[in-house]
């Protein structure tokens, strides 16, 4: 049952998208009304602060650290074989 | 419960591994393999809190000693102890099940030491045991990795042994009790250093994703639940509230998923992300506020569960398939889709989706410091778990389960046993997420956190999706490509290969070139001056003492003749010398 669930989403890239974007929103939105009085620091009261430490963070961490192994650290599978 | 009867958890694991073999005799291994940690997880609770207490040699050990912050440890360690092996059943190897089982002794007798000896003991168990799950995969990469990890151990337990020794030099005392930071010297450092290297800090951290990778399927998903947490219950038991381990904890959370990040290997990202857990059990510890405390046990309890579903999940795919690499994998969820649906729990667990283990236990680490107004350790603290999302929550599950390729692969599912073990860890992993009271309630201090506040999901809801987001922006350039990363331990693997280029090469050359020259220079000058020392011994000593004894036996002769025996001759002989003296006399 579950394999038909996933192969019927895979065949429908667009609504999956659509689907995430709506979930976006929702979190946004969600984000208006929490109740913020234990604050631990500025970016807490902030609306939407973690949304652009998530993104601003996972992009920054893929770059930086697929960047750090292609220029340096990336080897061969068996280079201590050699 | 004093009057109950109980037995040891480690001593338990210890019988019953040496009895596996007879049960396997008798075709029931696999009863056995269950009967055991089953009696273990039921029985912990009537422990009394004080027991096997010995004096020896003038050392008192203490074999058991539980309080609350033992209590959860040996909870989350009995009932992984049963996963494990049940997720192990249909191993037929003995020797398999003794090793994982005496590595969870030395784990439990660990846990339950009240002195630094036994303590020293159990660890060095935990060290031995373990790296025959390496060596069970029976392949040549595999020898060399325990062997690696042997050493590195090894040496750790040394610099333990050491700092316990300078301990008792100072204050013969040798009771594993907390340590206050501004009391601590060189051989409180020196015990922390033992501790940290089995905790996978780094520095000394590369001899676990060098290791887990290459160990059996069951051995790994053993390995990773142990060790580490063995060693964040010592740190919390000796260490907690050191500054270092703090910040080197915080340190650890982005490292290990900065490689989680680009590893290939499903079992090299799953053991780079032990790094990246574990850190935040150790920055609670360092942090060392009662929430901080109770939060490092609580992720550390969940941290178990859900590392050792992905290790099973990544595992039965790697029964099924043979490989682990993710570059080699993708669109298995047609043919393996229950071990999908576990491993997708895992991964989410472990990223903090709400209603389930991980929002539960991290977030209180991360509101700890928080609460402490250490808000560099909570931001990055923060960013691991943005990165923890994006390597084990979507990147794994993507590339081995749907993928942008589908690899061709038609395995079946993983075998009945496994499957269980897979659903009682995702269980726990769901069941502890609805209702984390069952864990709160376990922890070391009076919890007061409320992880579902309206707050802490926004956060979480902003922090996934985004992340998530991210993901889809990048994805082709998260492609996986088949090579593997450097780490530290370069420098010993590295090292070890000139070391030994250094003796075969330029020591080699010295230690031939001296023992020409002392065969051409140095035999001849020998023998010369043997040559010189006989001659010596023939003309000089031989002479001179040949001589002296002649002229004893000359002196001899002459006195012989002198003595004559007659009185007459004597009384003539004073008299005359009598005579001579008095005449020297009155002339001078």
């Amino acid at each position: 049952m579950i394999v038909h669930v996933i192969t019927y989403l895979r065949e429908r890239p667009a609504m999956l998208k659509w689907l995430f974007m709506a979930y976006l929103a929702f979190a946004l939105v969600f984000d208006f009304f929490a109740d913020r009085h234990h604050a631990h620091f500025w970016g807490d009261n902030i609306i939407g602060f973690w949304a652009i430490f998530g993104l601003i963070g996972c992009l920054l961490m893929i770059v930086f650290c697929k960047g750090l192994s292609h220029v340096w650290l990336e080897r061969d599978t068996d280079y201590y074989d050699k | 419960m004093t009057s109950s009867i109980f037995m040891h958890p480690a001593a338990l694991f210890i019988v019953g591994a040496l009895l596996l073999p007879l049960f396997k005799k008798f075709n029931a291994q696999k009863i056995w393999l269950v009967v055991v940690p089953l009696l273990a997880f039921l029985q912990i609770r009537y422990l009394p809190q004080s027991f096997g207490v010995v004096e020896w040699l003038g050392f008192k050990l203490q074999f058991g000693r539980v309080d609350q912050l033992t209590m959860v440890f040996l909870h989350v360690f009995t009932l992984m102890a049963l996963i494990g092996s049940i997720f192990g059943l249909h191993v037929k190897e003995s020797g398999q099940h003794i090793a994982a089982w005496l590595y969870v002794a030395g784990s439990l007798g660990t846990t339950l030491a009240g002195d630094y000896l036994t303590v020293f003991i159990f660890w060095e168990l935990m060290a031995f045991a373990s790296v025959f799950l390496v060596w069970y995969r029976k392949k040549k990469r595999s020898i060399e990795a325990g062997f690696r990890y042997l050493l590195v151990h090894t040496f750790g337990g040394l610099v333990l042994l050491g700092g316990i020794f300078l301990r008792y030099q100072n204050g013969h005392d040798l009771s594993f009790e907390l340590i206050a930071p501004d009391a601590a010297g060189l051989a409180e450092y020196l015990i922390m250093i033992g501790f940290m290297l089995n905790a996978a800090v780094p520095p000394i951290h590369a001899w676990l994703p060098d290791a887990y990778p290459e160990a059996t399927v069951t051995g790994a998903v053993f390995m990773c639940a142990f060790t580490t947490k063995t060693a964040v219950y010592v740190l919390a038991r000796g260490f907690a509230g050191f500054e270092a381990l703090a910040i080197l904890g915080a340190i650890m959370t982005l490292y290990g998923v900065g490689y989680a990040v680009i590893e290939n290997d499903a079992r090299r990202i799953l053991a780079y992300h032990i790094v990246s857990q574990v850190g935040y059990m150790v920055c609670g510890v360092g942090i060392g506020t009662e929430m901080a405390i109770n939060g490092a046990c609580a992720h550390a309890y969940a941290h178990i569960l859900y590392k050792a579903l992905l290790f099973m999940g990544v595992g039965s795919v790697l029964e099924m398939t043979g490989r682990s690499k993710l570059n080699e994998l993708g669109g298995l969820y047609k043919y393996m889709p229950l071990s999908m649906i576990f491993t997708v729990i895992g991964g989410i667990a472990i990223s903090g989706f709400p209603l389930t283990s991980g929002f539960v236990s991290k977030s209180m680490i991360i509101a700890a410091a928080g609460n402490n107004h250490q808000l560099i350790l909570m931001l990055m603290l923060s960013l691991a778990a943005v990165g923890t999302f994006l390597s084990v929550g979507i990147k794994l599950p993507y590339f081995i389960w749907f993928g942008p390729k589908d690899s061709g692969l038609q395995p079946k599912e993983a075998c009945w046993n496994m499957q269980l073990g897979m659903f009682m860890a995702a269980f726990m992993c769901i069941f502890l997420g609805v209702y984390p009271d069952y864990l709160y309630n376990m922890l070391p201090y009076a919890v007061d956190y409320h992880p579902y506040s309206s707050y802490h999901l926004t956060e979480t809801f902003h922090l996934l999706g985004f992340t998530g987001l991210g993901f889809y922006i990048m994805v082709k350039y998260l492609k996986p490509h088949d090579v593997s990363n450097l780490d530290l331990d370069w420098f010993y693997r590295r090292g070890a290969g000139w070391f030994m280029w250094l003796a075969r090469n330029p020591i080699h050359a010295v230690n031939e070139w001296v023992s020409n020259v002392y065969q051409t220079v140095g035999l001849r000058f020998t023998m010369a001056a043997a040559r010189a020392l006989s001659w010596f011994d023939w003309e000089g000593i031989d002479w001179a003492l040949d001589g002296s004894a002649k002229g004893f036996i000359k002196g001899g002769e002459q006195v012989r003749q002198f003595q004559t025996g007659k009185l007459q001759h004597y009384i003539g002989a004073a008299v005359g010398l009598l005579f001579l003296v008095l005449i020297v006399v009155v002339l001078i």
